[in-house]
């Protein structure tokens, strides 16, 4: 019982410390008259001027001061968030400028909407090769699983989330969504949706190198 | 007595509280395999013998101090074994830490991934952290041809090594002693396409098939069991398949083989088959119209029923050139040995200590036997004497005793055989008055099988327990045929001899069993994957099309007698040989549905296809369809007397494929495909034929044209050269004509 009595009185005090406060704006007009008066006064008063003057600082600024707000959109985009789940790409490695697949085939394997397709050789540098990689983006749901299962953080989901086209299957193949090799300067090192945590170091548990 | 014997073969031990019966002379692993107790091992392959580096296979044994190797120590009677204990336990956890010390971290790209024993036994021995460490060398990825080798990923279990010596025979691998740094090395430089079947009892990724590796993960795939379709062993075998396209051929390794065709050349299937109703009645019509049909031994017991039912109904005259010299060779044999099957099979062959070959070149003909006969040669110290009029170098290694003869003598050194074989024996009088009558000097002479060459036969395999008689495809189409099988006969039937009388094609002896065949067509003829008027092919390029045999599902009739079952792993969209005979006033919905009507006189049974049990037990028995029983024949026991042995002078040709190119089925596979048809003979032969390596020559045998290339062998002697006849547009006459020949060169 005691505890519920403690209860009902926190209640109370909390009830007390509500501090609300009514504002006035005196009354509104209940007939023709009075309500009449209502409208010419704030019509006549500097008020409108006031607000006529904000818009009028905001055009100015966007005019002459360069501070646009519009976004002008198929022109101009919106930075996105690096967790953000668009089209697919596939990373490089930094040192080498090999791509960083190692077909192992598991986003092959966990892809729930079976749209991603490959097919891996043994070449001639005696590496597991990707001869072949599709994604079906017509039935691509981006759910990220491929990128949160890659064990070579090779497949990442980019910022590319414009998928509209004239039919529903659009493939992509490996070398379209792999990094050009040009642009291996500009490759960020992924911080999104499957990347590893910023703390990965600390949870690395050391195997023995006695040697 | 009985009772006696029977405890002395027989013992019961305990395993885990569990009282198991095995054989007295078995191991305790054997015997708890057989009785379905798990004891782990890492290096144990049951079809060699016990290699014992892995060590995980301990057990502890009651009054015994330490740890016993299961493997390789011998049950006695009464023991009581204990398989698991947290002492065992510690020591496999360990033994397991060890294996896994420095192996390449992988196994997302690894081939065997999914069915690799040493990460089933980490995750099994609970093998959470490493304690041991040494520095890593670098080791080089080697490759071999049909397979590569990595070294980083090799555990030292030496299963390859034992079934590269112990059954394949070629011992091409050995192992290089350097404690770490110890790994396989292939002594020999082979690229031998039996090193797969090393590559098949590797328990990790370290030595797999080249062309399967990095194409697809294990359990993607699925397991078609069926029957090889290359020779007549027809060995078990899975067809693994994704996405209607084979990718590998396995088998159930612990206890059976395969030859490096079986396990390489798969890829035989008939694409692109489709159903054409035009064609159709075409072939309906050609039916209607034909006098005979002409059909390869390549073929299901089904379907030789059902062209058997048609030649019954519609009187045509039925040919198989690969199976009526066999057909006929059976009939004589069994008119001497009263049983309508030979005694012997590849088992047989595989417990002999003694073994004579004759009249095969085995390891081309036949590589099952070849692997058998070595098992027997590794494990029984057999004496292996191998007649033949050329020597073959391939099986060096494993014969005691190479015999020449001349070839086309083949009736004169039977008859010798039979004369010192049967020496000693109570046989019939016929037989003896044709034994007496022989004149050993001149057929001694005439075939160039000295007196003390067989004296030295009879020494060798005297007192020894199991002797086998191997014959093959020399003697099936010899002029004297008969004669040869009648004194095969009796050998078999008054010596201690079991015999195996190796079918030249893979259903030959199936074929030879339903159907009654003529030698000759005549008129119109139908051609199933043989020369005809109209042509049913299953490699795609006759009138129309026809499954392979990866394609349908049957039965074949094999080496062991055995009717073993085969499943269809590819799609196949076209017409069968049963819609044509359900057009033809048959009624069956599928082509199994014949089964269980083959012949029973024969010694079928009147089994369904879906009821033959396809498996291995734990014991390593085979459960594969069924074996036939032999029957009893009507015994008339004449013997012509011998004719003047034919000679064969100056240069012969020699008709025999290489045993990874034996049909035309394997040629057109990818791992065997070939466009060079070679000639190859000794450097004598070159010599009395006045050519040089790498010369075109023609030549000309029973009507037949053959254009070849030219290449002195090194390692043959003599003026035989080997001719092979793999290509489809030969196949017509081929084995319908004895196989030696003289050679008559064209211009």
């Amino acid at each position: 019982m005691a505890h519920i009595e403690e209860h009902k009185e926190t209640q109370s005090i909390q009830k007390e410390k509500q501090n609300y406060v009514m504002l006035d704006f005196g009354k509104t007009p209940e007939y023709g008259l009075p309500a009449f008066i209502q409208v010419v006064r704030r019509s006549l008063s500097i008020e409108l001027l006031k607000g006529l003057g904000v818009t009028f600082r905001e055009m100015i600024n966007a005019l002459f001061r360069g501070k646009m707000h519009t976004t002008k959109y198929p022109f101009e985009k919106l930075p996105i968030a690096p967790r953000y789940r668009a089209i697919h790409e596939m990373l490089r490695l930094l040192e080498s400028g090999h791509y960083r697949c190692i077909g192992c085939g598991l986003c092959e394997k966990i892809c729930i909407s079976n749209c991603i397709a490959m097919e891996t050789k043994y070449d001639e540098n005696q590496r597991k090769e990707v001869s072949e990689y599709t994604i079906n983006f017509g039935r691509c749901i981006f759910c990220g699983y491929c990128a949160e299962v890659c064990p070579e953080l090779a497949i990442v989901h980019g910022g590319r989330y414009e998928t509209a086209s004239e039919q529903r299957a659009g493939f992509s193949l490996f070398e379209d969504m792999l990094t050009p090799i040009d642009k291996l300067k500009e490759q960020k090192e992924f911080a999104g949706f499957g990347s590893i945590s910023s703390n990965a170091d600390e949870n690395i548990k050391k195997t023995p190198l006695a040697y | 007595m009985s009772v006696q014997k029977i405890e002395k073969n027989f013992i019961t031990i305990t395993i885990d509280g569990k009282e198991c019966i095995g054989k007295n002379g078995d191991t305790i692993l054997k015997i708890a395999r057989a009785n379905g107790i798990y004891i782990p091992t890492m290096c144990y392959l049951t079809k060699v013998e016990p290699i014992a580096s892995c060590r995980m296979c301990v057990v502890e044994v009651d009054g015994i101090e330490g740890m016993i190797l299961s493997c390789q120590e011998k049950a006695v009677e009464g023991a009581v074994v204990t398989t698991n204990s947290k002492e065992l336990h510690n020591q496999r956890q360990n033994i397991m830490k060890l294996y896994n010390v420095n192996h390449p971290l992988e196994c997302g790209v690894c081939d065997k991934s999914g069915e690799c024993d040493l990460q089933n036994k980490t995750l099994e021995f609970n093998v959470s952290n490493q304690n041991f460490s040494i520095k890593e060398s670098h080791k080089k990825v080697e490759n071999w041809g049909y397979v590569s080798y990595d070294p980083a990923l090799c555990i030292m279990c030496e299963k390859c090594v034992r079934v590269s010596n112990e059954i394949t025979g070629n011992e091409a691998l050995s192992v290089s002693v350097g404690g770490y740094k110890s790994k396989i090395v292939n002594i020999k430089n082979s690229n031998c396409s039996s090193l797969g079947e090393s590559a098949a009892v590797c328990p990790v990724g370290a030595l797999v098939n080249s062309d399967f590796k990095y194409s697809s993960n294990a359990w993607e795939l699925k397991q078609v069991p069926a029957s090889c379709m290359h020779c007549s062993s027809a060995c078990s075998l899975n067809y693994e398949v994704k996405n209607d396209k084979i990718y590998r051929v396995t088998n159930n390794y612990e206890f059976s083989s395969l030859c490096g065709l079986g396990r390489f050349g798969f890829d035989f299937e008939n694409k692109n088959a489709k159903k054409d109703p035009v064609v159709f009645r075409e072939a309906i019509s050609a039916f209607k119209r034909a006098k005979s049909i002409r059909f390869s031994a390549v073929i299901t017991n089904e379907e030789a029923l059902i062209l058997q039912k048609l030649k019954e109904k519609y009187k045509y005259n039925l040919v198989c050139d690969e199976a009526y010299g066999y057909q006929r060779f059976l009939n004589a044999y069994s008119s001497i040995s009263g049983a309508s099957l030979y005694s012997g099979d590849l088992s047989s062959i595989k417990d002999s200590d003694g073994i004579i070959v004759f009249g095969t070149r085995v390891n081309d003909d036949n590589p099952m036997v070849k692997y058998h006969i070595t098992m027997a040669s590794k494990r029984k110290r057999a004496r292996v004497a191998y007649f033949h009029p050329i020597e073959d170098s391939n099986l060096s290694n494993v014969i005691t005793q190479f015999v020449k003869y001349e070839a086309g003598s083949e009736e004169g050194v039977v008859a010798l055989l039979a004369s010192v074989l049967l020496n000693n024996h109570k046989i019939s009088d016929d037989l003896k008055s044709f034994l007496d009558n022989l004149d050993i000097g001149n057929l001694s002479a005439e075939s160039s099988v000295g007196e003390e060459e067989l004296d030295y036969l009879v020494k060798s395999i005297d007192k020894k327990q199991k002797l086998t008689f191997i014959v093959g495809s020399d003697l099936y189409n010899h002029p004297r045929t008969v004669q040869i099988a009648k004194i095969l006969g009796a050998i078999e039937k008054y010596s201690d001899f079991s015999l195996v009388i190796v079918p030249p094609a893979t259903n030959a002896l199936g074929v030879s069993l339903i159907c009654s065949l003529d030698e000759k067509t005549e008129g119109y003829t139908i051609g199933y994957n043989a020369i005809g008027d109209f042509e049913l092919s299953s490699l795609g390029y006759g009138d129309m099309d026809m499954p392979a045999l990866n394609q349908q599902e049957g039965t074949l009739t094999n080496i062991d007698k055995r009717v073993v079952p085969t499943n269809a792993a590819l799609s196949y969209q076209g017409y069968v040989l049963n819609d044509i005979s359900n057009e033809l006033g048959f009624e069956a919905k599928y082509t199994i549905d014949y089964t269980s009507m083959l012949p029973v006189k024969a010694g079928y049974k009147t089994e369904d296809f879906d009821n033959l049990p396809d498996f291995f037990d734990n014991s390593g028995i085979e459960h594969r369809g069924y074996p036939l029983t032999s029957e009893s024949v009507k015994v008339v026991e004449n013997f012509d007397e011998i004719e003047d042995l034919p000679t064969y002078d100056g240069a012969i040709i020699y008709h025999c494929n290489e045993n990874t190119n034996i049909s035309v089925f394997s040629n057109v596979t990818t791992a065997f495909k070939s466009n060079e048809f070679y000639l190859r003979g000794s450097p004598q032969f070159a010599n009395i034929v006045k050519i040089k390596d790498g010369d075109d020559i023609k030549f000309n045998i029973n009507g037949i044209k053959y254009q070849r290339v030219f290449k002195i062998d090194e390692g043959m002697k003599g003026t035989i050269a080997i001719n092979p006849i793999f290509d489809m547009d030969l196949n017509k006459n081929q084995n319908i004509s004895y196989r030696f020949n003289h050679l008559h060169r064209e211009q």
